[in-house]
């Protein structure tokens, strides 16, 4: 049997055609993007040799508060909107007297498979100042806080990430859903006996032993608020001016408009180090230690 | 009576406490519809007459002059290419290489595998620059090989993991047998492994097909030509030309989805298997 398995041409046969390509497509840019982030490089000719020009230029550039804060805003929208309002849908949802369960779960979750370009222009029709839903449904109750909303500094990044929040809700819904129902009826029930309310009880019992479950939804939505970026791309193109602007627009932006390859793969290296960053932070919020009684 | 207006109180509060689950219901599907909707009225019904409702009479001709004045049906034959091909591929690389590190004996084979997992943490955006310049250089620019390579290597990790998984399940006992049969390893895989794996390849199929369908940003960057535009580079273009012609666009949007949402209907309990399995292997 070892002999049977220890075949090394099926092995290579087997193997090999996968981590070439792997190797190729997905690791060795891997490297290159460290390896370029210490040279000024246009991309075609010579590269020359910078150091730690292109870091320090990083934290100089007057774009980077900008795209900071609008990474940080997305990713607070991400978070109070889905796993927020998610997990308050969850428990709800759990409830075995909800009826319609399927169908619940199926239309929240439709988004999900649409195309990210559908999704930001159906808004992007969605929030248009004239003639859009939103202003009309103002307009129509009586409200008068009609606005252009993607022309909004302040308003526009909200709007924006909360297109991406609408989007994914019903993954994170399903995964906070099946972080519930994993939790054992009997845990719930024996506190309803001892007078507890249900709502006490699920903040008591049901949420700490969601910790692993919230802790992979939470890294899901921090790190892809920070690495944001085709919305901005369709709905404003970054703007008005840079005011959209955020790490990953930062990266596109020096690469494929400017070509300054170097910069822009060291911009990649800090957004992959501050995305670890964030991981591992979570990670500590989490910490299993802290949630059990 | 006491007992008739305690079960009504009771009805009332469970209804209470679902109006949120229905609310947001209504929050989720509504711009759909209204998309719809508007996808068959005329400018002058979505911006005066008729802004929320079902259309008053329906314009098919809407999706005519769509599909017939724009490269709508060469978006669609670009992505059906693309996404297939790149399924396929990802399927059957990732079961052979699935097999090789869960059976076959090889010093290398965790770290293969630990190589592998690894780049399902890898943000795209990492990848993108050198990647971009790799396609050039290899004059694959423009070319249904500029994504497909991408997405066969991008769905890797997450397919062989998936395959994995399920081959670490099934009992050596059967390929014993085959082997003491005098069957040769290829044989074996073949004729037991894959029928075996078959459930597990309709969750990574459907899956990858839906990303591939989906995937925006490489194929914004890799493909600048109009005739090898899938559809959500695609659809990119109407929001200049069709800016005023708000039913057209609609229709536009419209295409663009039906096919996904009809896959979802369908296989709905296999695409949140997937995306729960996703989340186990990468948690």
């Amino acid at each position: 049997m070892r002999k049977y398995f220890n075949n090394k041409l099926a092995i290579a046969l087997f193997a090999l055609p996968s981590l070439f390509i792997y190797s190729i497509v997905v690791a060795y840019p891997i490297l290159q993007t460290f390896y370029r982030s210490f040279f000024e490089w246009d991309g075609l000719g010579e590269a020359d040799f910078n150091g730690l020009q292109n870091y320090l230029m990083f934290f100089k550039d007057p774009l980077l508060g900008t795209s900071l804060k609008n990474g940080f805003i997305f990713a607070a929208v991400l978070v109070v909107f889905q796993i927020g309002l998610g997990t308050i849908l969850a428990l709800v949802c759990s409830d075995p007297k909800v009826k319609g369960r399927k169908l619940l779960k199926t239309g929240y979750f439709i988004p999900v498979v649409l195309s990210v370009t559908v999704v930001c222009q159906l808004w992007a029709a969605i929030y248009d100042p004239t003639n859009g839903l939103i202003n009309k449904l103002f307009q129509m109750v009586g409200i008068s806080y009609q606005q252009n909303w993607m022309t909004s500094p302040y308003a526009s990044i909200i709007a924006i990430a909360f297109v991406n929040a609408w989007q994914y809700m019903g993954y994170q819904f399903s995964l906070l859903y099946a972080g519930v129902k994993s939790i054992p009826e009997q845990y719930l029930e024996a506190a309803t006996i001892d007078g507890c309310g249900k709502w006490t009880a699920h903040w008591k019992i049901t949420l700490p032993m969601m910790v692993e479950t919230f802790k992979f939804c939470f890294i899901i939505a921090i790190t892809s608020g920070i690495g944001a970026f085709v919305q901005m791309l369709i709905m404003t193109s970054g703007g008005p001016g840079t005011s959209n602007y955020t790490l990953t627009y930062m990266i596109y932006r020096y690469a494929f408009t400017e070509s300054e390859y170097g910069y822009a793969c060291a911009i990649s290296v800090m957004l992959v180090i501050i995305s670890l960053l964030a991981t591992l932070i979570i990670n500590r919020a989490f910490d299993r230690e802290k949630f059990s009684h | 009576m006491y007992d008739n207006a305690m079960t009504y109180m009771k009805k009332t509060m469970q209804i209470v406490m679902q109006f949120p689950l229905w609310f947001y219901f209504i929050v989720s599907i509504y711009p759909l519809f209204w998309m719809v909707s508007y996808s068959l009225k005329n400018n002058d019904e979505i911006f005066v007459t008729n802004p929320f409702g079902i259309p008053t009479h329906f314009r098919f001709e809407n999706y005519i002059n769509a599909w017939s004045q724009f490269n709508i049906p060469k978006y669609v034959i670009n992505s059906l290419v693309v996404s297939t091909v790149a399924t396929i591929g990802i399927l059957v690389l990732s079961v052979m290489f699935a097999y090789a590190i869960a059976r076959m004996q090889w010093k290398l084979r965790n770290a293969a595998r630990v190589y592998m997992i690894i780049g399902m943490f890898i943000p795209i955006q990492v990848i993108m620059i050198p990647l971009a310049i790799l396609v050039k250089d290899f004059h694959l620019t423009n070319t249904y090989g500029a994504l497909i390579i991408p997405y066969i290597a991008f769905g890797l990790p997450f397919s062989a993991l998936v395959f994995y998984g399920f081959m670490k399940s099934i009992p050596i006992e059967l390929e014993e047998s085959a082997c003491m049969d005098g069957a040769s390893i290829y044989r074996t895989f073949m004729q037991i492994i894959v029928p075996i794996v078959r459930p597990a390849v309709a969750t990574v199929a459907i899956f990858q097909f839906l990303a591939a369908w989906n995937e925006f940003l490489m194929a914004y960057i890799l493909i600048s030509e109009e005739s090898m535009k899938t559809l959500p580079l695609g659809l990119l273009l109407f929001q200049g030309q069709y800016s005023t012609d708000w039913g057209g666009m609609g229709a536009v949007m419209t295409i663009a989805s039906l096919p996904m949402v009809i896959v979802y209907l369908l296989f709905s309990e296999q695409v949140e298997r997937a995306l729960t399995v996703g989340s186990a292997v990468k948690g």
